[in-house]
């Protein structure tokens, strides 16, 4: 199988920790289910990630130099 | 301390990170300090003050209708993109959708593009020797059997001959008992094979049959990727002066290529967005839409539009985790209003269907609310202003 996390493409993913979670929640005020959506079989995600986590991605941006986002896992 | 590249002081260092702007900028105001070599720690922090003052100035607003800006702004130059598709004459002579066709396609996410192709980038010695880069094109590329030998029926004995050719076999790395195998495995007839020679004819003697073998025969590959029908090799100057070669094909199936050896599994693409999400995962399928899109534009000189009413589109686009389309299936589709649905397209069926369900519409969104006459909950529509009864100089505050 080839490595997808390799590919220039695919940013950064990996599983974000509760405590994390809360503070970014509290940041934009917003629920988990408010945040954009990744599927659970989606190539780029880490191993250990399952439905209900939040997986934290770090694109290299067009416009700044990193931009963090966020997405849900979903069935 | 922040540490940079650069032959500024610390004093200016302090003062430069200090300021809200990000990475790039930020190494801007120092290369601009760098050149300028006399500048002190004040033209510094003026300097970094100013910038900071811009950037800050172009920042979207809160309440700004960005949608409705990308909207205008992307829909603006597509009226000057060329409504033909154009072959693609300078690069690699494979012919590409472009335009106004390729924009509504990346939008409208259709299953596949109207003209697949893959940029397959090789991996060091496959990069560097034409020979090498040779056995990977026979890997992805489709062999025929027209590719290989010719082909007669003779019709006296109800047999097809195949005569293959040696030079064309040893150079595709296939044998002719390959060949014999391939054809018994996909026509089920069973094969005489003599040398470069194979013989084959329909168990029962019958022209028809017969020529219906020789129909299947020529429908079937033996060597490379079905969907892929030509590949081209380009010898492209890389940024440090090196060459490398690069493959461009017609027709595209990314996940097989990325598994064949000596193809980059780190650079190769494709011009398929479902392909990329299906193999890479939906982030790098909004990187190719931003990516896509973009390019369409800059081919026809359009490069002008910013970036960022691209990034909104494809991160709306992405949003639910899989690629959905702009449109009546997709994004707009599946607004929660009913009014604003309505507004798009078909308007009878959701007004009808909205009514079987009992469906109720919040007036939260801009359509439905400009439908019944509200005021919109966008700029200063979602504001309300009061007059305060303490004067500010009092040291109160107005409530």
């Amino acid at each position: 199988m080839v490595d997808v996390s390799q590919h220039e493409l695919v940013p950064d993913h990996s599983v974000l920790e509760e405590d994390a979670l809360e503070e970014v929640l509290d940041e934009y005020d917003i629920d988990r289910t408010d945040l954009p959506k990744i599927k659970r079989n989606d190539p780029a995600l880490p191993d250990d990630a399952a439905v209900g986590d939040v997986i934290k991605i770090v694109r290299n941006s067009r416009t700044t130099d990193q931009a963090v986002v966020y997405r849900l896992v979903v069935e | 301390m922040t540490e940079v590249d650069y032959a500024v002081d610390d004093d200016m260092i302090a003062v430069v990170e200090d300021s809200d702007l990000p990475r790039r900028l930020k190494d801007n105001v120092y290369e601009t300090l760098e050149d300028r070599g006399d500048a002190t720690v004040e033209d510094a922090d003026e300097l970094a003050k100013a910038v900071e003052a811009r950037y800050v100035d172009t920042r979207v607003e809160p309440l700004d209708p960005v949608g409705t800006v990308s909207a205008q702004s992307i829909g603006e130059p597509g009226t000057q993109l060329t409504m033909n598709t154009f072959h693609y004459a300078g690069v690699a002579e494979i012919d590409v959708t472009q335009g106004l066709p390729r924009l509504i396609e990346l939008v409208d996410a259709r299953k596949t593009p109207d003209t697949p192709m893959m940029t397959v980038y090789l991996e060091d010695e496959f990069a560097t020797e034409r020979e090498r880069a040779h056995e990977v094109v026979w890997n992805i590329e489709a062999t025929k059997i027209l590719a290989l030998g010719d082909v007669s029926t003779n019709v006296a004995d109800m047999r097809v001959q195949i005569s293959l050719n040696r030079d064309t076999l040893e150079e595709r790395m296939i044998t002719p008992e390959e060949v014999a195998e391939i054809i018994e495995d996909n026509l089920g007839v069973s094969t005489v094979q003599q040398g470069t020679d194979i013989q084959f004819g329909p168990e029962e003697p019958s022209y028809r049959d017969l020529l219906q073998l020789v129909e299947e025969l020529r429908e079937i590959t033996f060597k490379g990727i079905e969907e892929v029908s030509r590949v081209v090799i380009r010898r492209e100057e890389l940024d440090d002066g090196d060459e490398q070669f690069v493959l461009y094909t017609e027709g595209s199936a990314f996940g097989d290529v990325l598994e064949i050896e000596g193809v980059d599994a780190s650079r190769t693409t494709c011009n398929n967005i479902h392909e990329i999400h299906r193999n890479l995962g939906i982030e790098a399928a909004r990187e190719a839409i931003i990516e896509e899109t973009n390019n369409t534009l800059a081919e026809q000189g359009l490069d002008d539009v910013n970036v960022r009413h691209l990034m909104l589109v494809s991160d709306m686009m992405t949003n639910r985790g899989e690629i959905e389309s702009i449109g009546r299936h997709g994004i707009s589709g599946s607004k929660d209003s009913v009014l604003a649905r309505a507004a798009f397209e078909v308007t009878v069926n959701h007004l009808l269907n909205a009514a079987i369900h009992g469906e109720i519409d919040e007036l939260d969104g801009v359509t439905e609310n400009v439908i019944v006459g509200k005021p919109i909950k966008l700029g200063t529509g979602d504001v309300d202003l009061r007059m305060g009864s303490t004067s500010p100089e009092s040291g109160g505050q107005a409530d």
